[in-house]
């Protein structure tokens, strides 16, 4: 009999935990869904200035972005000259960038994807968001006093870009502060800072991404939203094209 | 009076003194040949790549010369280009940038090296004019359709399946980072399928500075010197005078540009020189041999020099001038017969059965080279040994008492 009541308790125990560990993952994973969402909207357009420091010069892009939930994208730089029309089409799981100079598109193959975007800080892979975050990492949550602190760890036989992402959310605000990258042993690769929040369309937004390398002292870029209008009615599925892709605007 | 006696004493024996003087013109006409394929096949070789493409000294900033980034560039080109006019030694010098590039051409690409060349200057540092096989040598004007032009290396053509008046499309990162992409026009061939060149686009300067995104800035300055020779020596006080205006910009001349080609060129010289010493030692040995023979020969004839008064110094230096005279006669014939060959050496050279290649240069033939070295190094070393073969049976002839020398056979 008492053992029996041992053998309960220590059930109970057991599933509570579980389930309370469950329950924090649970958290986690609307947390995340949350911030993924923030950006995206059903139908967005956004005007994007990106700046790429490096230690020897600072290049300043200003573009376009249109999006249609996680699937389709469309991104074309708008300035400076000698880069205008160059444009990115993202469709389902593939990507391509054209370059109106030579009237070329070129498809970026899965093997670029860690590649940078452009020549900035940003990879093809950032634009692309091929991994839904909450399907490939088991997430782990910790609170503090004014954050969110989530650990993504790859799921066992997924192939991810990342060995771990530490993903800080503001909690009052609900909206990303930081998120730092790891390389499968452990060593921090870059951080992306997230500030200057704004009103977008009466959504607030952190309206400046800055993307940090570590790995490459003097190197960051900074991603500022100017407008973003999430829900742009005219942005639909056949704006995402190849011919869209390459006609001059 | 002196050199009468040895005259005489020379052409008496015509057929001893035949003999001898033979084997020291084959000596030196061995000599003089393994001297000249030495110094032939590497002049040859740097000749080849110096005005090819390397030039006699470089310039470029910083380790750019080892590690090569884009962003590597010399900034201040006139500070640079004025100690470059100003140098007594420099004779012509041309400005290049470089970048790697992806070229397209329907539905071929290939990996190609870019290169951006000064279309007035760069036929003066190197043999690019001579190169273009077929179309014409470019310049910085657009073609009719407004394309900038492009000379492309035969290996290019071939892959890329383009001739003259195709088009070429060329992608590459700019040094800010950009996406450089272009089209350019090509308006001739280069090279061979196997020459350096045959994988290089060559663009006008300013062209491929535009693509490449860096201003007016170039990565490297090449030149050559009126004296190949000492490049190290102009290298270093052109580097001297570059510190004082620009300090970051490196020169380096043939020898730290063609690393690899110069350490197994030097290596294989210690191994020549090590036949060389055999070659010349085998070649002594001859002489020695002859000298002796002949001097040990006319052993009584020394006797009866001695005996009707000579002093012992005269005969030693008798048999000196003699031996002397006999170099002479046989360098002065062993320089008629190198005439022809040395001739045949430079200008035609023997066909390597199979083609050699060193730091990527390839060599066909192997030729020889003439130069002052070659053609002073051999004679003095055969009028040395000459001189110290004689001091063994001189001394025997002077120190033998008249006696034993007469009864001797």
């Amino acid at each position: 009999m008492r053992f029996w009541l041992v053998v309960l308790v220590f059930l109970t125990s057991l599933s509570l935990q579980h389930s309370f560990a469950e329950a924090l993952s649970d958290e986690a994973h609307q947390i995340i869904e949350e911030m993924e969402k923030l950006y995206r909207g059903d139908a967005s357009r956004a005007t994007i200035t990106m700046t790429v420091v490096t230690p020897r010069n600072e290049r300043r892009l200003r573009m376009s972005a249109e999006s249609l939930g996680q699937e389709y994208a469309l991104y074309r730089i708008l300035a400076p000259k000698k880069e205008e029309g160059i444009a990115t089409l993202k469709r389902e799981k593939e990507m391509w960038n054209y370059f109106p100079k030579i009237n070329k598109v070129i498809k970026v193959p899965p093997s670029m994807m860690m590649g940078s975007w452009m020549g900035s800080d940003v990879t093809n892979d950032d634009l692309l968001r091929e991994t839904e975050l909450v399907d490939a990492y088991d997430l782990s949550l910790e609170t503090t006093e004014d954050q969110y602190r989530i650990t993504l760890v790859p799921k066992e036989d997924t192939v991810t870009v990342w060995g771990r992402i530490d993903y800080m959310v503001d909690r009052h605000a609900m909206l990303p502060v930081e998120q730092v990258f790891f390389d499968e042993r452990g060593r921090k690769i870059r951080r992306m800072e997230f500030s200057d929040v704004k009103e977008f369309e009466g959504k607030r937004l952190p309206s400046i991404l800055k993307v940090i390398p570590l790995n490459k002292e003097g190197h960051e870029t900074v991603v500022e939203y100017e407008q973003l209008d999430f829900d742009a009615t005219d942005v639909t599925k056949d704006l995402f094209t190849r011919r869209n892709l390459t006609s001059r605007f | 009076m002196l050199f009468k006696l040895a005259f005489r004493n020379i052409f008496r024996q015509r057929r001893r003194s035949l003999l001898t003087g033979l084997s020291m013109t084959g000596g030196f006409v061995l000599c003089t040949f393994s001297f000249s394929i030495t110094q032939g096949s590497y002049g040859n070789a740097i000749e080849f790549f110096t005005l090819d493409h390397t030039g006699h000294i470089q310039i470029h900033w910083e380790d750019y010369e080892q590690r090569p980034k884009i962003y590597k560039t010399i900034a201040d080109r006139d500070a640079v280009e004025s100690i470059l006019e100003k140098s007594d030694e420099v004779k012509a010098y041309a400005p290049r940038v470089f970048a790697p590039a992806l070229a397209y051409a329907g539905n071929q690409t290939s990996p190609v090296s870019v290169i951006g060349i000064d279309a007035e200057l760069e036929p003066t540092t190197s043999r690019i004019k001579q190169k273009v096989r077929s179309g014409e040598y470019f310049n910085e004007a657009l073609t009719r359709n407004g394309f900038a032009k492009a000379m492309i290396g035969a290996g290019v053509a071939n892959r890329l399946n383009i001739g003259l008046g195709d088009e070429i499309v060329l992608i590459s990162q700019g040094a800010d980072g950009s996406i450089a992409n272009d089209i350019f026009e090509v308006v001739a061939l280069v090279g061979t399928k196997d020459s350096y060149d045959r994988s290089s686009v060559y663009l006008p300067l300013v062209a491929a500075q535009e693509f490449i995104s860096v201003g007016d800035q170039v990565h490297e300055y090449a030149m050559l010197v009126d004296h190949a020779n000492s490049s190290e020596v102009i290298a270093a006080s052109l580097q001297l005078q570059l510190d004082g205006v620009t300090p970051g910009a490196t020169v380096s001349p043939w020898q730290v540009v063609e690393e690899a080609f110069y350490k197994s060129m030097q290596a294989d010289l210690q191994g020549n020189y090590f036949a060389m010493a055999i070659i010349v030692f085998l070649v002594c040995i001859g002489v020695l041999n002859t000298v002796l023979m002949s001097v040990l020969e006319r052993t009584k004839e020394f006797g009866v020099l001695r005996a009707i008064g000579s002093r012992p110094a005269q005969v030693f230096k008798l048999i000196f001038v003699e031996t002397m005279l006999m170099a002479t006669l046989s360098i002065a014939l062993g320089y008629l017969l190198l005439i022809p060959l040395l001739t045949f050496l430079t200008q035609v050279g023997f066909v390597l059965p199979e083609p050699m290649e060193m730091g990527g240069v390839p060599f066909l033939h192997l030729k020889g080279g003439v130069n002052a070295l070659v053609l002073t190094a051999p004679a003095l070393i055969i009028y040395a040994f000459a001189a110290l073969v004689t001091i063994l049976p001189g001394i025997r002839a002077v120190s033998i008492t008249p006696k034993t020398a007469m009864s001797s056979h």
